[in-house]
């Protein structure tokens, strides 16, 4: 099942649905044999976009291209109809046909080709195994559970080699235990086969557990493309920051006469002062650090460190099994602090707050 | 009222609206008929091709009798000749004629032979040139006023009157009404029937008592609200149930129908005369099977179609064939006085006035 | 957007040519509709020589003929809904035994015509003649206890045939109505009846709404019951009207036209509002979930209500059914007959009758192609219009839709008119009648398969695409698999109501082309009741016949390809 992967390119790419634009100029590649995410809140354009690679709509502007070729192109009249396109996509619903056989559901993709009916076989057993649903081949697809349905759709989305594999939240119809188990079949299975995927999820942990690239989209248009570490450590502004992972805001006037060894200083409203760092980002008009709560440290006793080390008062701790959730007040405000295995104190204790300005991330200017 | 007498009157009336109709101008060419031999089929003549007919298989009749009495006729003819598939249609004459004049308007020639119960659209048709001029060797058993004029277009297959009927369980014998004038009795309001304005008979019936009794007996008789129905059947249906207690217009062959069937029924023949109409068959032009519709015609003019319509139980006709026995109740049209119109070009330019009219009175 | 490169694809082409299909059946008789009710000049030319409002301003002479229809219809309407509702509630919201069966029931009402409706209960009604009067007097009752030919007659008749579309139509509202919101209410404290007023009822009452302003507009434009029990007591409504000015010797047809475009107006706008009432809901209906209602119990009163929906089917199905076996086998129909009245010779006579045998060939045979062509020609306008992309749907749509807001009728009258003088001589013929058929069920069709066609997943659909198959091969792998039972369903209904349709049809039948609704109408008005009952029922049982053979094929072949 080896063919070399093509990438795909996506330029300004435009999606109107009567008067209102779901998508407004995206643009993003994926390289060969990659995997990237499209991650997002609901209504923020994910799933048209992978519609629209796929063919199932029609964009306004904008250009596609697969392996170079374009499948899309407005200005040039292009509009490659979805079943020439040489893809494949695995639906939220699976949309398995119920009136067939789970073998004839994978073969489907096959007998269009006008394959040989012993290549058939081959393959379909051969894709059903790497599903792990041998031996399920005359099913009739209505008996199949959630997960069974699932499996049987990706089968038959590999089985005719595709070179682009598109997945529409595959994930989200399963329980937690199944999905977390199947996040990591599927990237195994996308490695083996190096197929360049493009998967669109709203859930966290999945888009950052599986894929190369991630681009994170907020109504039509993207908000930051990265790596799953680049977009957890480097939010690029205050949306990414708090909906990859959990983030305390610290907005602060900029104080360039305390900057030393490389950090940045902020001075807050409260009147403290915090170090972070710029990573070569301007500060703008209300420069913003983004610190990660679970990189905010409390500790009864006051740390070693020199800077970012304040007094602060335990309002409320929350355990939530993994981690604990303790809200302080700080100056005028209130922080969120999480840490694993950090022993619950006291309403109204009083404690050290303190984090490390490595972790503390100078947002864009927005 | 001596039998002569009577027997005088019809003849006269009915004479004279042979010779009136001698004084229409009719635009009718007179072909003349190939000089040929007449053939002789079963136990009448024809100058049809009998084996081109039969090639032909199709009859095409459309008809103002309801549909017991156009499925006997298309019987009766289809046992004769069974190799000829019989196929009709059948309106209420008013209607009928319609359907005919629009097809044709349209380019449409699908029928063969039609059958009317008003001379008025009869000679309509024919003064369009809508008949085909053929003189059946059978003609010669008619009087020349039971013919077209000139003869060849149509003839008179029959002859229908009506009089008064009412149900003997809704109403005693003391009460009924013996003449046209007692309908007008206001205890008849609401409970009285007729036939709606398509019908023939209807329209003669209309005419003659306008003659008769003036303008005033109709808008008279509009006060009863009559109720008005397409066939003599319904008619007598009705009479027979007790929906209705008298009908205005009651055939005589649905009479005798009905007792046959036990029905309590009683008619009743005025003295002043029973509106009478005949049934006229024809040939039409541009036939889509002539040899059939030729057939068809001197069938029905034989002796043979005429028992036929005589004797048939859904049609009953009076025979104006000159060597015709009595009907099946044994009485011959002679022995009826009977009401037709004399001139009949004053008779058709009437039908508007009396469509509207009736139109009107039954609320339309 | 410069250039762009069209896309010929089976898809577009197949669709359009049928799009097109669609608009010419349905446009080109309109036109001449319109053309003749503007006719001002002679009638009797072709094309009209002058054109004006003049047959319009004369209608007002005919107001009573308005007022009859609206007000017949009002009261049909509310009959119906009366009807519709009560069983619509006793059967999704009460713990009344044998819900499921009785549901299935309340289907057939349906198929029971109006028009035999009518028959039955003239007979049952009639004044003088009708059996219902006749035992009233042996009781000692004084004259008549019902009079069936009257307005209110005609209303009932109507109302019990609609009355199961209503049940269906209010059905759906209520289950479509999520329970919890009524379990809210009640946590609240507000109890059962508070809740049914200030809850349900504001929740239904949009698509009650809807429904009775369809069932007003189907009132408006009926033709059966009018036809058998108002023409002969002078009662008309615009249809009947119409007919009997066409039939009239010289007919009005101008008159007619103007009638039939006013009525056509009335029944547009009523649809209109319908369609902008319905449509703020209606995918959520369609594609949403079914909530199963939370189920009353209504206690010992639940044995009551049983009752109430044993009597709907009882006075809708039973009754006139056998009413007119009754009456079949007598020879004049009475209540109590005398021990010669019974006979056979009607049963005979109706089996022998030329008419009636190549009536019923004729309509069998039609109802066949129209189902099968039906079925084919709406299953691709329904995808056409609810799945593909095709530019201009919302307007087919309309136009597919248009014979809904048109009675048949007058559609016919169209028709008559504008076929007539077509090149082709279809005039007269079955042909013609089949287009006739396949016009005015358009909505019919489309509605059903529509229906079912939107429970069918996009994205199943979709898969099949992105698996590389093209559009003829998914229609025919995955759509048309899935879409069976809908389609089985739709042509069924396309059997049964072109096998019992009667506006069309009386106006378009040929000498060879006899169908056998008209001709059991003929029948009744040009010869006897109980010849016409004997009729009418041969023409259920082949109908009945018919449908039970093809179910039981049907059913065969999804088990073998299993």
């Amino acid at each position: 099942m080896a063919k070399p992967a093509a990438h795909i390119e996506v330029e300004n790419l435009v999606v109107r649905y009567g008067g209102a634009t779901a998508v407004n100029g995206v643009s993003f590649r994926v390289q060969p044999g990659e995997q990237l995410t499209l991650l997002g809140p609901s209504g923020c354009g994910k799933t048209t976009t992978l519609r629209a690679i796929a063919g199932l709509e029609r964009p306004s502007a904008g250009v596609i291209r697969i392996g170079r070729a374009p499948v899309y192109s407005a200005a040039d009249g292009v509009d490659v109809p979805a079943e020439k396109r040489g893809l494949s996509m695995v639906f939220q619903s699976y949309a398995i046909w119920p009136h067939m056989t789970v073998f004839n559901n994978v073969a489907y993709g096959l007998r269009v080709r006008g394959a040989a009916k012993s290549e058939i076989d081959a393959k379909v057993r051969e894709a059903l195994a790497l599903v792990q649903m041998a031996g399920f081949e005359s099913r009739p697809a209505s008996q199949l559970s959630g997960g069974q349905q699932q499996r049987v759709a990706l089968a038959r989305a590999c089985v005719f080699s595709p070179q682009v594999l598109l997945f529409d939240e595959p994930l989200s119809n399963l329980d937690a235990k199944l999905r977390a188990d199947m996040r990591i079949e599927l990237r195994e299975l996308q490695h083996r086969l190096g197929i360049t995927s493009v998967y669109v999820t709203h859930d966290l942990e999945e888009a950052l557990a599986m894929s190369d690239h991630i681009v994170v989209m907020r109504n039509g248009t993207i908000e930051q493309i990265g790596s799953p570490a680049e977009i957890y450590n480097l939010p690029r502004n205050a949306f990414v920051a708090d909906f990859v992972g959990s983030a305390n805001l610290i907005r602060g006037r900029l104080r360039d006469d305390l900057a030393a060894d490389g950090l940045t200083a902020l001075e807050t409203s409260g009147g403290h002062i915090v170090f972070g760092m710029a990573h070569g980002r301007q500060a703008g008009s209300e420069p913003t650090f983004s610190v990660r709560t679970v990189h905010l440290r409390l500790s009864p006793a006051p740390p070693p460190a020199a800077r970012n080390v304040w007094p602060v008062r335990v309002r409320r701790c929350v355990f939530q099994g993994d981690f604990t959730q303790a809200h302080v007040a700080w100056g005028d405000r209130e922080l969120i602090v999480r840490g694993a295995a950090m022993a619950p104190l006291a309403d109204g204790a009083e404690a050290f707050l303190s984090v490390d300005p490595a972790c503390c991330v100078l947002l864009e200017d927005a | 009222m001596s039998a002569d007498k009577t027997n005088g009157s019809t003849r006269r009336a009915v004479l004279k609206s042979g010779a009136a109709l001698a004084a229409l101008p009719l635009a009718g060419k007179v072909f003349a008929q190939p000089a040929r031999a007449p053939t002789k089929v079963l136990d009448f003549h024809t100058y049809a091709d009998v084996g081109k007919a039969e090639a032909e298989g199709q009859l095409v009749f459309y008809c103002h009798e309801n549909e017991a009495g156009t499925a006997a006729i298309m019987e009766g003819f289809g046992k004769d000749f069974p190799k000829i598939k019989t196929g009709y249609v059948r309106a209420q004459t008013g209607a009928l004629y319609n359907k005919i004049v629009s097809e044709r308007a349209a380019g449409r020639f699908d029928v063969d032979v039609i059958q009317l119960s008003d001379l008025a659209p009869a000679l309509d048709f024919q003064k369009k040139g809508g008949y085909e001029i053929y003189a059946s060797p059978e003609a010669a058993a008619y009087a020349p006023e039971h013919l077209s004029d000139p003869h060849g277009a149509f003839f008179w297959t029959g002859v229908s009157f009506a009089g008064i009927a009412y149900s003997k369980a809704k109403v005693k014998p003391e009460e009924s009404p013996k003449n046209w004038k007692d309908l007008l009795d206001p205890r008849w309001r609401n409970a009285m029937s007729c036939k709606i304005s398509s019908s023939g008979i209807q329209f003669v019936q209309w005419y003659m008592f306008r003659k008769l009794y003036g303008a005033d007996f109709w808008k008279e008789f509009s006060k009863q609200r009559p109720r008005a129905f397409d066939s003599r059947v319904q008619l007598f249906d009705r009479l027979a149930k007790g929906d209705d207690k008298v009908c205005a217009i009651a055939e005589y062959a649905a009479y005798v129908l009905y007792k046959e069937k036990g029905a309590e029924v009683a008619f009743v023949a005025p003295a002043d005369g029973m509106p009478a109409t005949p049934l006229l068959v024809g040939m039409v032009r541009r036939a889509p099977h002539p040899e059939a519709a030729k057939l068809f015609v001197d069938w029905a003019m034989s002796g043979r179609g005429q028992a036929f319509y005589q004797d048939n139980p859904n049609l009953i006709y009076g025979s104006l064939r000159k060597d015709a026995p009595p009907m099946r109740t044994g009485e011959r049209l002679r022995d009826f006085k009977l009401l037709s119109p004399e001139d009949y070009a004053d008779y058709m330019a009437s039908r508007d006035q009396f469509s509207k009219e009736w139109a009107a009175m039954l609320g339309l | 957007m410069r250039h762009w490169r069209p896309d010929f694809s089976t898809q577009t082409l197949v669709g359009g040519a049928v799009a097109l299909v669609a608009a010419a059946l349905v446009l080109y008789p309109i036109y001449f509709l319109f053309q003749a009710a503007l006719n001002i000049g002679d009638p009797e030319a072709k094309p009209p020589t002058d054109y004006g409002f003049d047959n319009f301003l004369n209608l007002g002479q005919y107001g009573e003929i308005l007022l009859n229809t609206v007000s017949v219809s009002l009261a049909a309407t509310v009959l119906a809904l009366l009807f519709g509702f009560v069983t619509a509630w006793i059967l999704s919201r009460t713990n009344v035994p044998g819900r499921h069966v009785l549901e299935q029931l309340m289907a057939v009402p349906y198929y029971v015509t109006p028009l035999l409706g009518a028959f039955a209960w003239s007979l049952l009604g009639a004044p003088e003649s009708g059996f219902i009067n006749q035992v009233w007097r042996a009781l000692g009752g004084e004259d008549h206890l019902i009079d069936i030919a009257t307005p209110w007659g005609i209303a009932w008749v109507m109302a019990l045939f609609e009355g199961s579309v209503a049940f269906v139509m209010i059905g759906a509202v209520m289950k479509s109505m999520d329970p919890a919101l009524e379990e809210a209410s009640q946590i609240i404290g507000a109890g059962r009846l508070r809740t049914m007023l200030r809850i349900t009822l504001p929740l239904v009452a949009p698509g009650v709404l809807g429904a009775a302003i369809f069932v007003f507009a189907e009132m408006l434009g009926s033709f059966s019951a009018a036809l058998v029990l108002g023409l002969p007591n002078r009662f008309y409504v615009v249809t009947t009207a119409m007919y009997q000015l066409v039939s009239q010797y010289p007919p009005r047809i101008p008159l007619a036209a103007a009638m039939g475009v006013s009525l056509f107006a009335v029944m547009f706008a009523m649809l209109f509002v319908y369609r902008r009432i319905v449509t703020r809901r209606s995918y959520v209906t369609i594609t949403g979930k079914a909530f199963r209602p939370r189920v009353m119990d209504v206690g010992a009163l639940r044995f009551v209500l049983l009752a109430v929906c044993v009597l709907y089917l009882l006075l809708s199905v039973a009754l006139p059914l056998l009413t007119l076996l009754y009456a079949s086998v007598q020879k004049i129909a009475v209540a109590f007959p005398a021990a010669g009245n019974w006979t056979f010779d009607n049963f005979r006579t109706a089996t022998t009758m030329n008419a009636v045998r190549s009536a019923l060939a004729n309509s069998l045979v039609l109802g066949l192609a129209t189902a099968t062509i039906g079925v084919v020609l709406m299953g691709l306008l329904a995808w056409i219009i609810y799945r593909a992309r095709m530019p201009g749907r919302g307007v087919i749509e309309y136009i597919v839709m248009f014979p809904q807001a048109v009675p048949r009728l007058v559609f016919a009258f169209g028709m008559m008119w504008a076929w007539l003088i077509f090149p082709v001589p279809i005039y007269g013929t079955l042909w013609l009648l089949l287009i006739a058929y396949l016009t005015v069920f358009m909505p019919l069709g489309i509605r059903t398969i529509a229906g079912v066609m939107l429970q069918v997943d996009r994205t199943l659909e979709e898969s099949a695409q992105m698996c590389g198959a093209p559009w003829a091969y998914r229609i025919g792998t995955v759509t048309m698999p899935l879409l069976a039972p809908g389609l089985l369903a739709a042509w069924l209904l396309l059997f049964i109501a072109s096998v019992r349709e009667l506006g069309a049809s009386i106006l378009l039948m040929g000498p060879y082309a006899k169908v056998i609704t008209p001709a059991i109408v003929e029948s009744w008005f040009a010869s006897s009741a109980e010849l016409t009952a004997a009729m009418a029922l041969i023409q259920t049982l082949v109908v009945a016949v018919a449908m039970a053979l093809f179910v039981a094929l049907t059913r065969r072949a999804q088990l073998v390809r299993e």
